[in-house]
Parts: structure tokens; sequence; C-alpha cells
């Protein structure tokens, strides 16, 4: 019974695709899958939530079926995280699909099935089990990348999503193969214990490649050239839930990886182990994408340059998980979850911005919005200036912890450089802003109308509220971080 | 330990090099090259090619292909907990029903989006 209760927030989830599915199979296109969806995410962040507050130290047979599943607080908060994410995913789809025409039931039960895939994959103690939500995950994203089928632009992004993804998939897999040669574990508890005594080359060589798998995965510059086309080429709730649940997922495998395979004193110090490695990724990762992103044309696309660069910033966190892996983790989470209500809510802004016939893409699109449609302008300001790390908004503290952490860690060069590239981060966040409130649409240009839309509203209200709320009272929300980051210990 | 190995790199060195000479005397040695229409023509098992190199197949190909892995995968599954019944007892034979449910919603999913006919 324990188990069960231990395993509810996955059930939830499980039972729920498979009830959609069916639902999809006996009344098509009937609409409403989309509040079901979202409901059944929602439901599951909730069950997760209940569990959480039970105490998970309470069910102790179920940690015991651990080492391939680890039902403990870290995978229970990415449960409340990724089916918070998909649930706004979910919600931001019920408007866009109807209105752009291409609404199927099956796009729900996608983002069901891969919210669950990331689930497996934030609690998985296992390369079997990591493995397999890997695949749930990512083989969901990719049929929703394809989705709009006639589109060329969308096959490319998928075709592109789908080689790389895959290709990520086989490093990944033969690093843990490479693991398992030299260790004689698939656990990663087992790896790391063998891992803190004896290092082989073989070790060392499996290390390296399991770390570019997952930077692939989390899209870190050199590995992120999929990115932009797939962002792009994706229906725009596909590329919410791409930047949102499939990134954080992960980040929860990184962490996992880092924290317990290569936890140890000897892979965690400065001269060696990974923290050079991932330090040399985020600053690559930041600095790269933000000097890209201020030359895009398309908003959208800024938005997935945007997106890559934020993952860069958290990998400074997980650099700093090298002096105190509790608080530069809880930092990591944080920013997980202020990025991910900022970046739900800035796509559902660039959704509700555009309507049937024409989506909002270019700057263009956007200019004079802020006297034609000034809750929509205002709705987008505010994720953006949370996306740029402006007080009083999510982002602002998402990035104080996380450079705060690498300051406390005594990486002060990297903390800098963070900070520059937020700097440069602001201008492209506040461009959008300029041509919303300083400019006016070329007279007779064809410009995106706002839609209406009561899904779209809906998401954009709970994003806004998790926005305002983490920006102005964020202490509840590190504690909660900091408990999830406390691996293992109950 | 290279010096063991030693044999092994001078057998694939003298196989290369032979390759080579062979392979460059052969332009010397051998026949002459006439090329003509019929010689210059793709082989296709003797008799002429026809139809153009983009050819369509059906997505009911795959469907099938997809389908028949599914459920191939599933007796890769049984078949192992059938030989260990006994010894799984009731918590098995719960979980293996399990797994068959959601493997029957994915068929009745199938099913009435008419994947399985092939008539259409």
């Amino acid at each position: 019974m324990n188990i069960a209760l231990a395993l509810s927030p996955l059930l939830v989830v499980a039972l729920g695709a498979l009830l959609l599915m069916l639902a999809e199979a006996f009344s098509p296109r009937q609409g409403g899958l989309a509040l079901g969806a979202a409901t059944v995410l929602f439901v599951g962040a909730a069950v997760a939530g209940g569990v959480w507050m039970y105490g998970i130290e309470r069910l102790p047979e179920a940690a015991s079926l651990a080492p391939w599943l680890l039902l403990d607080r870290f995978g229970l908060f990415f449960d409340m995280l990724l089916c918070l994410g998909g649930g706004l995913a979910a919600l931001l789809a019920g408007g866009y699909l109807v209105e752009h025409g291409i609404e199927r039931g099956e796009f729900y039960v996608l983002i069901l099935f891969a919210t669950l895939g990331a689930m497996i994959l934030a609690s998985s103690g296992d390369a079997v089990t990591l493995f397999l939500g890997l695949e749930t995950m990512s083989l969901g994203a990719y049929a929703m990348t394809a989705f709009r089928r006639a589109s060329p632009r969308a096959a490319e992004g998928a075709l592109k999503y789908f080689l790389l993804g895959s290709f990520a998939a086989a490093i990944l897999i033969y690093g843990f193969a490479l693991l398992y040669g030299a260790t004689g574990h698939t656990d990663l508890a087992g790896i790391g214990a063998t891992a803190a005594t004896a290092r082989t080359p073989l070790l060392v060589v499996g290390a390296v490649l399991v770390i570019v798998g997952v930077a692939f995965k989390v899209s870190a510059v050199p590995f992120h050239a999929w990115t932009p086309d797939a962002y792009e080429g994706a229906p725009t709730p596909a590329t919410t839930f791409m930047a949102v649940a499939v990134k954080a997922g992960a980040f929860a495998l990184l962490l996992r990886v880092l924290l317990i395979a290569l936890g140890d004193a000897s892979w965690t110090s400065w001269a060696a182990g990974w923290p050079p490695v991932v330090a040399t990724l985020a600053v690559l990762t930041m600095t790269v994408a933000n000097l890209i992103a201020g030359r895009q044309e398309s908003v959208k696309r800024m938005l997935a340059y945007s997106s890559i660069a934020h993952a860069g910033y958290a990998l400074v966190g997980v650099t700093a998980l090298m002096r105190d892996p509790t608080q530069a983790g809880a930092s990591v989470l944080f920013y997980l979850l202020s990025y991910t209500v900022s970046t739900a809510g800035a796509f559902g802004a660039l959704i509700l911005c555009g309507s049937h016939g024409r989506e909002a893409v270019s700057y263009e699109d956007l200019s004079g919005l802020g006297r034609r449609h000034p809750a929509a302008a205002l709705a987008f300001s505010l994720f953006l200036l949370s996306l740029a790390g402006i007080p009083p908004t999510a982002g602002f503290f998402g990035k104080w912890f996380v450079f705060k952490a690498a300051i406390d860690g005594g990486l002060y060069w990297l903390a800098i450089l963070g900070f520059v590239n937020s700097v440069i981060g602001a201008y492209y966040y506040l461009r959008v802003m300029v041509y919303m409130y300083m400019r006016e649409p070329a007279a007779g240009a064809p410009v995106a109308l706002p839609m209406r839309s009561g899904y779209v509203t809906a998401a954009l209200l709970v994003s806004a509220l998790f926005v305002l709320a983490l920006g102005l009272v964020p202490t509840r929300a590190i504690e909660v971080a900091v408990r999830a980051a406390t691996l293992g210990a109950g | 330990m290279i010096a063991t190995y030693a044999p092994l790199f001078m057998l694939l060195f003298f196989a290369a090099f032979l390759a080579s000479v062979f392979y460059v005397a052969a332009t010397f040695l051998g026949g002459q090259k006439k090329p003509n229409p019929g010689k210059q023509a793709p082989f296709e098992c003797g008799s002429e090619s026809s139809g153009g190199r983009h050819l369509k197949l059906s997505v009911k190909f795959y469907l099938t292909a997809i389908l028949f892995v599914v459920f191939d995968i599933e007796a890769v599954f049984v078949y192992p907990w059938a030989i260990h019944f006994r010894a799984l007892g009731w918590l098995g034979l719960a979980e293996m029903l399990g797994f068959l449910a959601v493997l029957v919603v994915a068929l009745v999913y199938v099913w009435r989006k008419g994947a399985l006919e092939w008539e259409t």
C-alpha cells in the first residue's frame, strides 16, 4: 500500500494518459481534452505535494524499493515542477491548436506521456530506468515537434531534433555501458561507490560520454545546434513543453549523475574532476546563446536562444555543486522553477499575441501592442522582465541564488561572467518591450492580431501568479528547494 | 606488450601493401574501358529498370511494422514471466495483467483509429 502511495504521482499521470487516449479513441475531435490533460497534470502536482506533506520518510518500504527508482524529495520536487510545466503547456495547447486548426487529441496524450517520462527520469536511480524515462520523454517531444504535418519547417525541425536526440541518447547509453564495464554496476549509487575508490581510464571516458549526452539534452553549447530549429518549427505549446519540462528533466538527470554517480570528493575537485568541464559548458552556453539571441529577427527564435542561455545560468549553479551540494543544488532547483514559470508565460504571451492565419513571429508583429492590446503587452512584459532577472520577479531571485552559490563556492569569475551575460541578455528582452510600447506598425503592414482564449489566459494567470509570488516571497520556495536538494537524507 | 602484436601488424602491412600493388597494376594490365549505353545502365537483375528513384510507400506498411514490433516486444516480456510463473506468484500475475492492460488500451486505440484496416 505504501508503495502505491509513494508511486502515486507517477500512477496518476500514467492512468490519466491512458484514459485520455481512450477518450480520444472513442470520441475524437470533441475538444475538452486540453482541460482533461491539464487537470490530470495539476492533480499529479498536487498528489506529489501531498506525498511530500505526508512525509516521504514515513514510506520506508517504498524507499527500500530503490535503487532503480528513487522515491525521495528530490524526485517529488521534480514531479511537481514537471507537472506544473506540462500542465501549463497543455493549457496553452488548448488555445493554440484550436486557433490554428491543428487540434487533435493526441497532442495532449503526448504531453502526458512525455511528462510521465520526465518524471521517471527525475526519480531514476539506475541507468536502465533512466534510459526508459529519457526515451519516453524524448519520443513524445519528437512527435509533438512534427505535429504541424503540412509545414516543411516543422518537418525540418523535427528531423534535426530526432536525429541529434537519438545520437545523444546513443552517446549517453554508450557512456553508461562503459561505466558498467568499469564498475560492474548499473545503479548510480553502485557506480558512485566504485568510482570513489578506483579511477580507470574507462571510467573517465564513460563519465565524459554521459556528460556529453546530457549536455545535448539540456542544449548546452556546443551541443545546442538542434535547438533553434526544433523550437521554431514546433507548434508553440510544444516549444513550451520542450523548453520547460524536457529541460527540467534533463537537469534532474544531470544532478542525479553528478551527485550520486560522480559525487565523491575525488570527482568533485577542481583539479581532477568534472567542475572545469561543467564550468566551460556554462560559460560557452551563456555567452554564445546571448550573443546570437540579440541578432534574431524572430521573437520565437530569440526565446529559443534565451532558453539555451538560461541552461547556461543553471549550469553555473551545477558547477557550484563541487563545494556545497545542498545549497548549490537548491539554487539550481529554484532556478528551474523560476525559469519554468517565466518561460511558459513568455511563450504563452507570444501565443496570445497571434491568431488564426498569422502567428506573432517577428518583432514587427508586436509593434504597438501596448496601445492596441494593453493586457497582452503587460503580461508579455512581466515574463520578459522575469527572464531578464529584474526584481520583483521570480527570475531575479533565480539568478541571485545561482550566482550566490557560485560566489560561496569561490567561483567569483564564473559569477561575474554570469552577471555580465545577464546584462547582455536584458538587451534583447527589453528590445521586445521597446517594440511593444514605443513603436507603431508600419501603415498597411499585415500584423498579427491577438486571440481570445480562456485556456491561454488561465495559463498566463497561473504563471504570473508564480512569477510574482516567487519574486516577492522566495523564502518558502527556497526552503522547499533546500530540503529537496538534500539527497538521500529523508 | 606491443611486441606481442608485431606479427599482426606486419601481416596488416603486407596485406595493405599487396592490395595496393594489385590495384595499381590492374589499371595497367587490366581490360580496356569502352563505355557504351548498355554498360552504363544501372543493373537490375538483367531486366530493364523502370520508374523514378523517389518511390512513395503507403504509410500502412509502417503502421503494420510498428504494431508488429509492439506486440513482438510484448511476447518477449511475457515468455520469461510464464517460465517463472509460480515463483513470481500473485504479485507477478498482477504486474503482468497491468502490463497487458496498458497494451490492450493501445490496441483499442489503434483499432478505433482504423490502423488495423488494410483496405480503406
